[in-house]
């Protein structure tokens, strides 16, 4: 029975992983209806930033996180500025224009950092874990679902309950009615966009702590953050975190349960279970 | 089709005949860029090395290419580089820029066993020469070429010797393996060195508990490292790469669990800079080795001056990947020099019947079966990651150190 | 002149004889640059297939690289395991991805704008780790084709290209011509008609759903064709080599950045993108790994910026051309 509660607990750590990464693109979609094929990009970006300072000045990624999401925050808003605005709402273009960014940031890392794969030798949180029970809870994980946990109730709170906010949902139910009553919709994009970046900059910080970094690191974190924000529905950030633990769950009670090379098949399966009962996702508009 | 090739054949005999400088073209195909990328820069530029070493005078290194300049009757070594970007279909249109564009007398790669099989199909084709120094499928001598050589040891000769030896284990320190299970990464070379590991295992007796492949460059490994504490076999072969093979090693740690040994087909093991950074959590792990700068300092002496200006280019010593493309290039070289000639039908000949004496080859001497092309004399020996060295543990002759068995707790 | 006209009429069947005359002329030999004239008959087929369901159709899929994998699979499982000629592979594995295609989007076209974008990436990855595992066809390690003898039975040849170019020419002038002849007929008119509104289309008598489903099998079959053609070149195939979404891009960037929705835009995509590619893969290695890729990414962020109507919109340059092209991407995204 502890070995069940390990595997839900292990999907749990998981899936929140998931849904801090997913939260940023989730945001950025529900705003201007743009899929950022360069997330997984900005995650490998936030992941070198911090294995820099670690590397260089021996800073724990406890700290880099803010380095990281500061970093990525400014160039969120710099891929906007250069890229996005200027083809905002021209449906496939921006999709197809991230891919393209998602090509020249990979691969300008790869001929800038060479492919070598870099861990943190020793940071604060690596290979420390407490037990509950039976079950071994490890901390790197456990701290970046505190984080996932953080940061998106920030995200909701500020969506919800700032004038900041208010402006940004306006923006995303009509732009036009928003601009008509004098919000800056153009400002907004721009600061959507940052901290939609910052988001999975703050997760690319955190997980040196345990994963190696590397030019592909992101590619698989970018295909499952598409499958958990349309899943969560379009515009819903509360969504897609319930999509993401959803996933994190599937994954890993299919890779135990069934068999660890099922895991993925499992989680874009479910995805499309999800998406055929509700074609708008969970909680999409 | 003879004539065609007879055709591009006296092209490129003339072309590099008549050319202004006296030039042999070889070329190079590596995944440059992908997911392997650090391994395939590594083979370039151990096949560089060899090169400059060829074009040079170096009266230091005690090779005999390294006391003149050139080959032959001053020819230079010219290398077309070339990236196959880890994909097979590049490799095979590669394969045919470099023979037939670029006319090179013979084609150094692929690393990749999917890129090495189309790649030297092209070759075969072509009737020109392909060494292949670190692919490890056994598929790739089973297919009766005659212009293929392969340096390696393969996943099967490799997988034989480990369960060779833990039936060593057994016999001479009542090691009690029974159990074994496999993790691997699902590829192409995953798949096959399990299949071996798999198989060999069974028909020596033991049972195969855990089989576990898993997708390169996943994001978590939680459940793979569950189901193996789950089923915890005695003994876990691993054919897992790079970055995967730190995950494998922290995601036991996590789980607070290890096998009592574990034993490693290629890379992740050996890359010395994922070792460095995993420090003391790689410490115990197993796997082959045709090369460590441990045992190469006790029983491959020649290799230690090449190495020096191997790592001037990037940084690393040799790994028994690199240094196998960079005996390609010497055997080669050699070959070239006892043809006395750049006609390939002879320097083939020759590399199908010669014995090379190979100070950068462990055992130190390669000799190819033809047909197929396995050189019959690849050895590799398995070794302990022991406080941070690669120390080598079976088989006897080649002892640096005791074997750490079980490996310790975490 | 009225260049637009006299394209219109004899453009297509002009081209189509220029190029069969190539191989008479001598000037397909074995070499680098007959490859890269292959691969451009190659792509432009398989973007042009893309583009009846996804230009015409206005459904961008990132799927077809499941078609074109079955169509691979198909062939090479004749060649390898069945040991005969691929021929029979090639129309097996291309009627089974259009009938696979039809199962697969049936329920998917109930979805809009990224929602079935996303869904056409998860089906990609799902059958690319389920053909990994799946032993049968070879599983990750794939099937590898042996040493056949040449010819048009076996449909491999060695050295010389000659065959390949004439297989692939005749890939190219069958998608071109369906694609042509549907243009022009009534279920050309349905298609285009559900592509700019659905609802409306439907009020008009269309049954939407049925054109969407043959534009898309057809769209699989002739991919699946391309498949084939690709392992048959290659002697090889395993999922990361077909079933990918590298692959899957390839049909869609292709065809957009030619001009999506364009009878033209397909090879006028391959013809400027796969020369860059083999070209600038093959001569700017010494720059250092990866410097023809950043380059193709910033080529993508650029058009997609100046000119989402492609190369074709380069080209014809009107702007009328490029707001009727706008209003059509805009469509193409449909309803949030």
């Amino acid at each position: 029975m502890s070995l069940f509660f390990q595997v839900i607990l292990d999907g749990l750590w998981a899936g929140l992983l998931y849904g801090l990464i997913a939260a940023g693109l989730s945001l950025i979609w529900g705003v201007m209806d743009v899929l950022n094929f360069a997330h997984g990009d900005f995650l490998m970006v936030g992941m070198y930033v911090s294995f820099f300072l670690g590397f260089l000045f021996k800073a724990d990624p406890l700290v880099s996180w803010v380095a990281s999401g500061i970093f990525l925050f400014l160039f969120g808003m710099l891929t906007y500025k250069l890229v996005i605005s200027r083809i905002l709402g021209k449906a496939m273009a921006p999709l197809l224009a991230t891919f393209g960014l998602s090509m020249m940031v990979k691969n300008l890392v790869l001929n800038r950092f060479s492919p070598n794969f870099r861990i943190l030798e020793s940071t604060i949180l690596e290979g420390r874990s407490f037990m509950v029970g039976d079950v071994i809870v490890p901390l790197p994980q456990f701290v970046t679902s505190l984080f996932a946990l953080a940061v998106l109730g920030l995200l909701y709170w500020m969506l919800t309950r700032t004038r900041f906010g208010w402006a940004v949902q306006a923006t995303a139910l009509d732009g036009e009615a928003a601009r008509l009553m004098g919000v800056n919709t153009e400002k907004i994009f721009l600061l959507v966009f940052g901290i939609g970046g910052a988001c999975v900059g703050i997760a690319g910080g955190l997980l040196p702590s345990y994963l190696a970094t590397h030019p592909d690191v992101g590619t698989l974190f970018s295909l499952i953050a598409f499958m958990i924000v349309a899943m969560g529905g379009f515009g819903s950030v509360p969504g897609a975190l319930v999509a993401a633990v959803m996933v994190g769950l599937i994954e890993s009670l299919a890779g135990f349960y069934i068999g660890p090379v099922y895991k993925y098949i499992a989680v874009f399966g479910i995805y499309l279970v999800v998406i055929l009962i509700r074609p708008k996702g969970l909680f999409g508009w | 089709m003879r004539k065609i090739a007879a055709v591009i054949l006296a092209l490129a005999l003339i072309a590099s005949a008549g050319a202004q400088d006296k030039v042999i073209k070889i070329g190079t195909l590596f995944p440059m860029t992908g997911p392997v990328a650090t391994a395939g820069q590594r083979c370039q530029a151990a096949v560089e090395t060899i090169v400059d070493i060829i074009n040079g005078v170096y009266p230091d290194l005690d090779l005999p290419i390294a006391k003149k300049a050139g080959l032959l009757d001053g020819y230079r070594i010219e290398l077309v580089k070339a990236d196959h970007q880890g994909k097979p279909d590049v490799a095979k249109s590669e394969a045919e820029r470099l023979y037939g564009q670029e006319g090179v007398f013979a084609v150094i790669g692929s690393y990749n066993s999917s890129a090495s099989k189309p790649a030297s199909a092209v070759a075969e084709r072509l009737q020109k020469i392909f060494m292949c120094g670190a692919s490890s499928s056994a598929a790739l001598t089973e297919r009766d070429l005659k212009y293929f050589f392969r340096l390696a040891p393969t996943d099967r000769i490799e997988a034989i010797e480990f369960v060779h030896w833990f039936d060593e284990l057994n016999k001479s320190k009542k090691a009690g393996i029974k159990t074994v299970g496999v993790i691997y990464e699902n590829t192409e070379f995953g798949k096959h060195a399990a299949d071996e590991a798999k198989a060999h295992a069974q028909k020596a007796g033991y049972k195969v508990v855990a089989d576990v492949p898993f997708t390169v460059g996943a994001t978590n490994l939680n459940s793979e490292i569950q189901k193996l504490k789950a089923a915890n076999p005695d003994a876990l072969f691993g054919a897992v790469l790079g970055a995967d093979y730190s995950l494998m090693v922290r995601t036991m740690k996590q789980f607070k669990w290890k096998p009592k040994i574990a034993i490693n087909f290629c890379s992740g093991y050996q890359d010395q800079k994922i070792n460095e950074q995993l420090g003391k959590d790689g410490w115990g792990f197993m796997g082959s080795a045709g090369y460590t700068p441990e045992f190469g300092s006790r029983f491959m002496k020649g290799v230690a001056p090449v190495e020096a200006y191997f790592m001037k280019k990037v940084g690393v010593p040799f790994d028994s990947n690199s240094i196998q493309e960079a005996v390609a290039m010497y055997v080669l070289a050699l070959a070239i020099e006892k043809a006395g000639t750049l006609d390939t039908e002879k320097v083939a000949e020759v590399l199908r019947t010669a014995t090379f004496d190979s100070p950068l080859s462990m055992g130190g001497k390669v000799k190819f079966e033809s047909p197929g092309g396995q050189n019959i004399m690849a050895r590799s020996v398995i070794s302990q990651l022991q406080d941070g060295a690669y120390k080598t543990v079976f088989p006897y002759e080649y002892k640096d150190a005791a074997p750490i068995y079980p490996i310790p707790k975490w | 002149m009225d260049y637009k006209k006299l394209l219109s009429k004899f453009g297509w069947p002009l081209l189509l004889v220029a190029l069969a005359a190539l191989p008479l002329a001598g000037l397909v030999g074995p070499g680098f640059s007959s490859h890269v004239l292959i691969t451009v008959l190659l792509t432009a087929a398989m973007a042009q297939a893309w583009n009846l369901i996804g230009g015409y159709g206005g459904q961008v899929s990132f799927g077809h690289s499941v078609f074109f994998g079955i169509g691979a699979y198909g062939a090479a499982f004749a060649v390898c395991v069945g040991k005969t000629s691929p021929w029979p592979g090639m129309i097996v594995g291309a009627v089974l991805a259009a009938v696979t295609a039809v199962i697969v989007s049936y329920p998917c076209f109930k979805l809009k704008g990224h929602y079935f974008a996303i869904a056409t990436f998860a089906v990609v990855e799902i059958f690319n780790r389920v053909f990994m595992i799946w032993d049968w066809v070879g599983g990750a390690v794939g099937l590898d084709y042996t040493i056949l003898e040449d010819g048009w039975r076996n449909f491999t040849w060695s050295v010389d290209k000659r065959g390949y170019y004439l297989g692939a020419l005749v890939l190219f002038a069958l998608v071109f011509t369906i694609t042509r002849v549907i243009e022009r007929s009534r279920f050309g008119y349905y298609l285009r008609a559900v592509r700019e509104g659905q609802e409306t289309a439907e009020s008009l008598g269309v049954n939407s759903t049925g054109v969407k489903l043959t534009a898309m099998a057809l769209s699989a079959f002739l991919a699946a064709l391309c498949g084939a053609f690709f392992a048959q070149y290659n002697f090889r195939v395993d999922p990361p080599m077909v079933m990918s979404l590298d692959m899957s891009m390839k049909f869609v960037l292709v065809a957009i950045l030619g001009g999506i929705g364009t009878f033209w835009g397909p090879l006028l995509g391959a013809l400027v993108l796969i020369p860059l590619q083999e070209y600038s893969r093959a001569y700017l290695a010494k720059l250092g790994s990866g410097v023809d890729l950043i380059i193709f990414g910033l080529i993508i962020i650029l058009m997609m910026v100046y000119q989402p109507g492609g190369i074709l919109g380069i080209l014809t340059g009107s702007r009328k051309r490029q707001a009727r092209l706008r209003a059509r991407l805009a469509a193409e995204g449909g309803a949030k």
